[in-house]
């Protein structure tokens, strides 16, 4: 039976373990963003990009397992003990894609597109791994997954053991009721399992079709538009899919709340339209002059995304950390 | 289904000006709601740096003047993709008789019960049964229904895409509060994922693309 001393005991062991495998780690990524940049810059490098991007998603393979166990770990040591039975009421089943991870999921996921994009990979390649490298680079710099992992889930949860371990058992309580909260109705949720990846999915396909649509409006082809296209196709279907099953999550979580005019869900709610938009767009695409259209609504619908991630920290809501 | 088009042998597309003002409607009612969050973001981010404690003194109010502003935008939204259900299944006789008992059915109910909610309830009710009638006879393969594509897969698409509209449309007005709100989101996720997905994958347009210089 867990008790508030020998889980701090556990925790700081696991935090311990997983600092020393972080700066191996974190070297592993900035050399292979390197090498993988240099492929992109250099052009007697170019013939060696696929070698090094593999090698870039082997490192953030590598590290996104080591994460793996942690949160595994986490699972089985951070137990919610009730303060007036003594058992534990179960584990945090903590999400892979949150706080400091956020940024390197999202490189790893870029890395896996640009590696296995198909339709004009060969060109598409080189800007992906850009967004790959930028993205991994600011994971191990502004995230530090490993070395600073889970910043507000550890601090939250280091005062409920606090409360746990001090001899007051109202406080106790009062953790106890806060932290199992959280573990059921956020941690733990179905919602945060399914919500975050579907969107991110969407983002990495929105990412290779902006990519797309920068080559079309440089070189005035069709088939770029194509792959632009099937791209953003491929993207609106998860995006479609997270936003409505994040419906009945925000109802819930966030009952008496106006958290419809949260900034991150406007700029969401304009993300789709427009994406709809220049989906739709497409059906006109033979009209003269059309595909001037389809792009600027691509280039726009691209910058409601970058302004969605943007607004989480800087306007306040429900759906945001101002 | 005596009144479908087929059925009638009276079948005249549904005008090209109606489903073209219907789109027009949509596409400005969206442009709207999306200017007022732009413009709603906007002030916020500033209203969060420039009015000190403006998240206890200044957000409640302007949540109640941004509430104010979108009701009318999305009743009216609400109303214009009702009128889209029933195009596909009438001719263009009927379809004007259908829109104005649809309209007038929601309207009767909402000042019967003095509550705009319950109006539209039953209103997006009516929608649902009729959109439902629209995919069963497109899946049986009936004619006479009116579509913009020849492809099967994507009129099927279509119809479970506007189905999904209309559920989640019907979750956000009624079901909130009720056991069927969950079930329900999940069932407007999957309509509208995979009525695009149909749409989507289906649609001949997609390799037919033609930039102009």
């Amino acid at each position: 039976m867990p008790t508030p001393d020998t889980i701090v005991l556990s925790l700081e062991s696991l935090r311990t373990t997983l600092s020393s495998l972080g700066p191996v780690l974190d070297a592993a990524i900035l050399v292979a963003c390197a090498a993988a940049m240099a492929t992109v810059v250099i052009p007697a490098f170019k013939p060696y990009l696929k070698w090094t991007l593999g090698a870039l998603l082997g490192v953030l393979s590598a590290g996104e397992l080591v994460l793996i166990w942690f949160h595994v770990r986490l699972w089985q040591v951070c137990q919610v003990i009730d303060p007036s039975t003594g058992h534990a009421t179960g584990g945090y089943a903590v999400p892979i894609w949150i706080e400091s991870e956020k940024l390197y999921v999202w490189a790893l996921m870029l890395a896996v597109i640009a590696l296995t994009a198909k339709r004009h990979g060969d060109e598409l390649r080189p800007m992906l791994t850009v967004g790959a490298v930028l993205l991994a680079v600011g994971s191990v710099f502004l995230g530090h997954p490993f070395t600073n992992p889970l910043p507000d889930f550890l601090a939250q949860y280091g005062q409920y053991l606090s409360a746990m371990r001090s001899a007051d058992l109202n406080v106790a309580y009062q953790a106890f009721r806060s932290a199992e909260s959280s573990r059921v109705y956020y941690y733990n949720a179905w919602y945060m399992w399914a919500h975050p990846p579907l969107l991110f999915f969407s983002y990495g396909a929105f990412v290779a079709s902006f990519a797309a649509t920068i080559l079309m409006i440089r070189h005035r082809r069709s088939s770029y538009e194509q792959t632009a296209y099937r791209w953003a196709r491929l993207g609106y279907l998860p995006l479609t899919l997270g936003m409505v099953v994040g419906l009945p999550w925000a109802i819930i979580a966030w009952s008496g709340e106006a958290w419809w005019w949260s900034g991150k869900v406007d700029m969401s709610l304009m993300m789709w339209v427009l994406y709809t938009a220049y989906l739709h767009s497409r059906i006109y695409l033979r009209r003269r002059g059309m595909w001037r259209v389809v792009a600027v609504l691509a280039i726009l619908s691209f910058i409601a995304l970058v302004l969605t991630y943007v607004t989480t920290y800087v306007v306040p809501g429900a759906h945001s950390v101002a | 289904m005596t009144d479908t088009a087929e059925n009638t042998g009276e079948h005249k597309p549904v005008g090209a000006g109606w489903d073209f003002s219907l789109m027009m409607t949509t596409v400005a009612l969206m442009g709207a709601i999306g200017m007022q969050s732009l413009v709603g973001t906007l002030y916020s981010w500033w209203a969060h740096r420039a009015i000190p404690n403006w998240e206890q003194t200044g957000y409640p109010g302007f949540v109640h003047v941004m509430n104010l502003i979108a009701g009318p935008i999305m009743i009216a939204l609400i109303v214009v993709m009702g009128l889209c259900v029933p195009k596909r299944l009438f001719s263009r006789r009927t379809l004007m008789y259908v829109s104005t008992g649809m309209l007038l059915l929601g309207v009767g109910t909402g000042v019967v019960t003095q509550s705009v909610m319950t109006g539209l309830t039953v209103y997006l009710v009516v929608s649902a049964l009729i959109q439902v009638a629209v995919v069963v006879l497109t899946l049986a393969g009936a004619g006479g229904l009116a579509y913009v594509s020849e492809v099967r897969l994507a009129k099927v698409g279509s119809g479970l895409l506007h189905l999904g509209f209309i559920v989640f449309a019907l979750v956000i007005v009624a079901l909130q509060s009720s056991s069927l709100m969950l079930p329900l989101s999940l069932v407007a996720g999957l309509l509208l994922t995979g009525g695009s997905a149909m749409s989507f994958y289906a649609r001949s347009s997609s390799r037919a693309p033609v930039p102009d210089e």
